[in-house]
């Protein structure tokens, strides 16, 4: 249960502690990233209280969305448009939407394990 | 149930590096909104001290300019007095000032009473010639008069005294008697010239003729000539 949250500060802490920067040009693409991952995470929590978890395509569908908006970036930096900001717009969209869905799925399941009765 | 573990742990654990990789981008990367406005007030100071300086330069070399005009025309100053000076001089040589003085001023008329009391004699007898006037003023010019005028023109070295019909031309502007010569000069000696010469001999003739002596104090004031000289056909030699 505690994994993924240990998982979560072991990542921070590796993060900070290696001395690699990433050049600043690329702090659009960190950023679809960064929006990426956090997507697949919440994505994962809600399949999971949805029961419909599957680890590959939860794996898939993080790399998959990382490429994708990395390549939308990098379309819109030949063209001039900043693309990159519907990549961040979607990616924002759902995870509002993952949280809700968690929040919704907690506050009912946390309901129906208080009282059975009242369904 | 634990098989979700795994994979999410993973993902996490990207998500973490990868939160912290982009947190300390934006840290070190990104000033702040203070630092900019810090970084920009710094490059209008930067700015505005070039612009100084540069202005400065500016100031420093009209000032060594001014320095330099001001030397060359102290270099030239006495000479622009000492021509000033000549040019003045010749002016007042040349009777183009108005110029006063200690002088004689003499007044002469036509014998009119001496006209009525013989009305057969010849009329010209009994009125003042352009002769008379011209013998008086070569007469003060003989007593060193310095400055001579008839009815208010001033003689100068082009001046003509003659007479057209009934009128005397001086400086081509026509006089009529009473006919009023004054002269800066020595009035004693100016007077003795006269009493010796053309005045005296109206004098004797019955011509209404005076004088009157002017002194340091009363000066005689003569008008400067007002024409212009021509040279036409001379060159200097």
């Amino acid at each position: 249960m505690w994994m993924p949250l240990l998982g979560l500060l072991f990542g921070a802490i590796l993060g900070s502690a290696i001395s690699f920067e990433i050049p600043i040009a690329y702090a659009k693409y960190m950023s679809i990233a960064v929006l990426a991952s956090l997507d697949s995470v919440f994505g994962g929590i809600k399949s999971v209280l949805e029961d419909r978890f599957d680890g590959f395509i939860l794996l898939t569908g993080f790399f998959s969305n990382t490429l994708l908006a990395a390549m939308l970036a990098y379309l819109g930096d030949k063209l001039g448009v900043d693309l990159y900001m519907a990549a961040v717009f979607a990616f924002g969209v759902r995870l509002f939407q993952n949280l809700a869905t968690i929040r919704h799925h907690l506050i009912s399941r946390t309901l129906r394990n208080l009282g059975p009765d009242k369904r | 149930m634990r098989k979700w573990i795994l994979p999410i742990t993973f993902v996490c654990i990207i998500s973490g590096l990868l939160l912290a990789l982009q947190f300390k981008i934006q840290a070190s990367q990104t000033p702040t909104p203070t630092e900019q406005r810090n970084e920009i007030l710094v490059g209008i100071i930067n700015n505005l001290e070039n612009e100084i300086s540069t202005y400065q330069e500016r100031i420093a070399e009209i000032k060594a300019e001014i320095e330099t005009i001001e030397d060359v025309t102290a270099s030239y100053q006495d000479d622009i007095k000492y021509l000033q000076q000549k040019v003045q001089k010749a002016k007042l040589q040349a009777g183009l000032t108005n110029v006063k003085g200690r002088g004689i001023r003499i007044t002469l008329d036509d014998n009119k009473s001496g006209l009525l009391l013989a009305p057969n004699d010849d009329p010209n007898r009994y009125i003042i010639h352009y002769e008379n006037i011209l013998n008086i003023i070569t007469e003060l010019k003989l007593g060193r008069a310095e400055a001579i005028s008839v009815n208010g023109q001033r003689i100068v070295s082009t001046s003509e005294i003659r007479c057209v019909g009934n009128v005397i031309l001086v400086n081509t502007t026509r006089l009529a008697p009473p006919f009023e010569i004054k002269a800066i000069g020595d009035p004693d000696r100016l007077e003795e010239i006269l009493l010796a010469g053309e005045y005296d001999l109206l004098k004797s003739t019955g011509f209404p003729v005076s004088y009157e002596k002017f002194t340091e104090e009363t000066p005689l004031e003569i008008p400067a000539y007002t024409g212009t000289f021509q040279f036409n056909y001379t060159t200097l030699n």
